[in-house]
């Protein structure tokens, strides 16, 4: 509910300022992305570029991809940034977005790019986030399949301890959790597991890093790799298993809007993000992890040490869309819900 | 002969007319290879449009009166295959009633009849976008009718793989037509290398010689390296021909010369008198023989020089003769030599140059005169006949035996047996008529003698 009101609030301050003021040397920036952890990159960003005002304006996945739906096109804002890949896909094929000339692009992986209009920026990996008190002793699960075993032999210790997005409400919930479907076959049985221990859903990843953390939960299904291994920094209560069987890799996708106003400026602002320097500023400051790997020191190290780790990043592509169809997101959803929550409906 | 108007190089020209075809056939063949290319690239991606609407439609199910569809995965996997296109969708059922995917794609214009499969191009969200229809037919207890998919797709990935098919067939042919052009060059300058080849070896020859060109293996230059060849064995033999006649003309001027000579360092000797006058009368014949002879030297010169430059007028053959004859019978008045005339009906007018034709039948005239016995009788006939005029003298002389007749009218030939002949009487004729374009006989006379004939064309020559 909080993030509802947050959302109308942004939508009305930025109907407040951001039109009439038209400032010729702006930069506007829609971005489901906590600010907290794209803030480096902005600071550097605006130390570059001090003639720059860049408006950032922070939204939930879904909420942005209602909010540019909604906006006319003299209001759409310069850049959009979401980690929820399948609906920037949308997004682009829909015509939101215009073509980024830059060389730069040609660097980056094939599934990390589409049209040259859609670029990914970030690697994250989808891992379990544990408790490390309540796992003293036991072993823990590295691969889907282990947790599937343990989760089933030991009920009363996962029965409402796990935690993990609830797919009808967080946009990057749902493309996590259909891409299991897509990529691993053991997903309908994990799925099942987590429904008789009665999974705890939610709708963004702090609060399930919050209630692992206290305790409240021993295990956090399919969570966002970059901000859990930022808490995990600094908070040793929480570790994090980088899934060894396979591993999906979410990239955050950023788009230049078709009615873009300052087109230069959201061009410089996506260079920065996938050059050299500003994945250099993204692996060593922000909380975000960097695309290229050997930048990240992070990243970097988990490549090296865990060989048997099988990273399955998401292409860009209008695959992505297939679960973004109405029929078959209501009949995703609808399983879902009898699979996780049959009690809620 | 017109002179040469402008000098060009024929390797030259056969290399840029080579050059304008080949790049007219280039021009085409890329025009079909563009037609190719496209046609290809539309084949290619619209099967695999044609593949994943089949696939989509694989996932619709019905449940009571309600038609549904789970999309399967795949069909979209295989849109990616052409990796940087959108993807536009539409699942309609039995009523038309939209079922998901876009609610505003475009539907095609023309109506549908059994098929199952449509194409077709379309405009959607400002993309140009190729579009197919793939329908079936459902039959159940509660709905029945055509379920559809529509799946358009951008055409990033045709117009992709048309300029690349393009591209390369392009370059290839450019590849091949630089090919061609350059064995062209080549075998151009082959073929005209037998050509400087044989003016070199012209060149090489420093004044006229007759030794032939060598022969060539070369089957095309063959023809050329033997009519080389045989003009110059024709030169050769007038040129014989002609060193035969001025050694002989010398020599007849030599022998008049010194006959009269003769003649006159006996006169101027002799101390009998009364022998003058004998001594006169044949230095005198002596010297009619030599102005013979410079005469028809002289015509003879004349009439090659009109010959070669060509004076055409309008030669009214029957004044020319009768011209001719008064002057003859003027000249001839006292001796027994009997002149008679003929002509049959009108007679055309010929083309050519009076003073030369008069000069031929003045020689012919003087022939019968001179080679005649004393008691002469000379007809002279005019004749017409389709389209040529005849004009035929006759006489009583020894004539010609029918042997020596050709021999006798070849130009520089002479009978050896008519010693007082210069041997230009004839040749004379023989130029003249062959410089009208005439035909010239000698035959048997009703008279006994020799028949001249000369045939002329009436009209334009």
């Amino acid at each position: 509910m909080r993030y509802y009101f947050i959302g109308l609030w942004i939508v009305f301050s930025s109907a407040l300022f951001a039109a009439p003021k038209s400032n010729s040397n702006a930069l506007d920036i829609y971005s489901a992305t906590d600010l907290r952890a794209i803030k480096p990159l902005l600071d550097d960003y605006r130390a570059r570029h001090p003639d720059v005002q860049v408006n950032y304006h922070e939204f939930n996945t879904l909420q942005l991809y209602q909010t540019i739906k909604k906006l006319p096109l003299d209001q759409q804002p310069d850049v959009v940034i979401s980690s929820s890949m399948d609906l920037q896909v949308r997004l682009v094929n829909d015509g939101y977005a215009q073509p980024i000339k830059d060389s730069a692009l040609e660097a980056l992986p094939d599934w990390a790019k589409w049209r040259n209009e859609a670029v990914g920026f970030t690697y994250e990996p989808i891992v379990f986030v544990y408790n490390k008190q309540a796992f003293k002793g036991k072993t823990i699960p590295r691969t889907h399949e282990s947790l599937a075993l343990s989760m089933r032999s030991n009920d009363a210790f996962y029965t409402h301890k796990v935690g993990s997005y609830d797919v009808r409400r967080s946009a990057l919930g749902y493309l996590i959790a259909t891409q299991d479907e897509v990529a691993s076959s053991i997903s309908g049985r994990l799925q099942e597991s987590l429904g008789r221990t009665i999974t705890q859903v939610y709708c963004c990843t702090s609060q399930i890093l919050d209630d692992i953390a206290s305790n409240k939960l021993v295990l956090g299904y399919n969570m966002l790799g970059s901000y859990s291994l930022a808490r995990a920094k600094h908070d040793p209560r929480i570790g994090v298993v980088i899934p060894e069987d396979y591993t999906l890799v979410v990239s955050r996708v950023a788009y230049i809007s078709k009615a873009a106003k300052h087109v230069e400026n959201a061009r410089s602002f996506v260079h920065y993000l996938i050059s050299k320097h500003g994945q250099q500023v993204m692996a060593d400051k922000s909380e975000l992890i960097a695309l290229y790997p050997s930048l990240d020191p992070l990243t970097d190290r988990l490549l090296s040490t865990k060989q048997t780790i099988n990273f399955h990043p998401i292409p860009l592509g209008p695959a992505l869309m297939v679960y973004l169809d109405q029929s078959k997101k209501k009949r995703f959803i609808r399983s879902w819900e009898n699979a996780l929550s049959p009690s809620k409906q | 002969m017109s002179t040469i108007s402008t000098s060009y190089s024929l390797r030259r020209r056969m290399l840029v007319r080579s050059a304008l075809l080949l790049l007219v056939v280039f021009v085409l063949l890329s025009i079909g290879a563009w037609h190719y290319a496209k046609q290809a690239a539309n084949y290619s991606y619209d099967r695999l449009l044609r593949s994943a609407s089949l696939s989509m439609l694989e996932g619709v199910h019905v449940t009571g009166a309600n038609v549904d569809i789970d999309i399967p995965y795949a069909s979209f996997e295989m849109m990616q295959l052409s990796s940087e296109d959108k993807v536009f969708y539409r699942v309609q059922g039995p009523q038309g009633n939209f079922i998901t995917g876009y609610e505003n794609f475009p539907l095609p214009n023309q109506s549908l009849g059994k098929e199952r499969t449509l194409f077709y191009d379309a405009n959607y969200l400002s993309e140009h976008i190729r579009v197919v229809m793939q329908r079936k037919w459902l039959s159940e207890p509660e709905v029945s009718g055509w379920v559809s998919v529509y799946l358009g797709q951008t055409l990033n990935a045709r117009d992709q793989m048309r300029n690349d098919i393009l591209v390369r067939s392009l370059a290839t042919l450019l590849g091949i037509m630089l090919l061609v052009l350059f064995v062209l060059w080549w075998s151009i300058n082959r073929a005209l290398e037998p050509l400087s080849t044989i003016s070199k070896s012209l060149f090489t020859q420093t004044s006229f010689s007759e030794t032939p060109l060598d022969k060539t293996s070369i089957q095309e230059v063959a023809p050329l390296v033997d009519a080389i060849n045989e003009y110059q064995t024709r030169l050769a033999s007038n040129l014989d021909g002609m060193k035969t006649f001025i050694a002989d003309a010398s020599h007849q001027i030599r022998t008049v010369q010194s006959a009269t000579q003769a003649q006159l360092d006996i006169a101027s000797q002799s101390q009998d008198l009364s022998q003058l006058p004998a001594h006169l009368g044949r230095i005198r014949e002596e010297h009619l023989r030599l102005t013979r002879l410079t005469n028809q030297l002289l015509s003879h010169a004349m009439v090659v020089h009109r010959g070669d430059t060509r004076i055409v007028e309008d030669v009214n053959m029957e004044s020319l003769v009768k011209q001719l004859l008064t002057e003859c019978v003027r000249d001839y008045a006292h001796t027994e030599i009997e002149f008679s005339y003929h002509c049959d009906g009108r007679i055309g007018s010929v083309q050519g140059d009076w003073i030369a034709l008069k000069e031929a039948f003045r020689n012919l005239l003087e022939n019968s005169l001179v080679y005649g016995p004393a008691k002469n009788q000379i007809d002279v006939s005019l004749t017409q006949e389709a389209g040529h005029v005849n004009v035929i003298i006759d006489d009583q002389g020894p004539g010609i035996p029918q042997a020596q007749r050709e021999q006798a009218v070849q130009r520089f030939k002479r009978l050896t047996t008519r010693k007082e002949g210069s041997g230009l009487g004839l040749a004379i004729v023989s130029s003249v008529v062959e410089s009208h374009e005439g035909r010239f006989f000698l035959e048997d006379s009703p008279l006994g003698g020799l028949r001249a004939r000369v045939q002329l064309r009436v009209g334009e020559s």
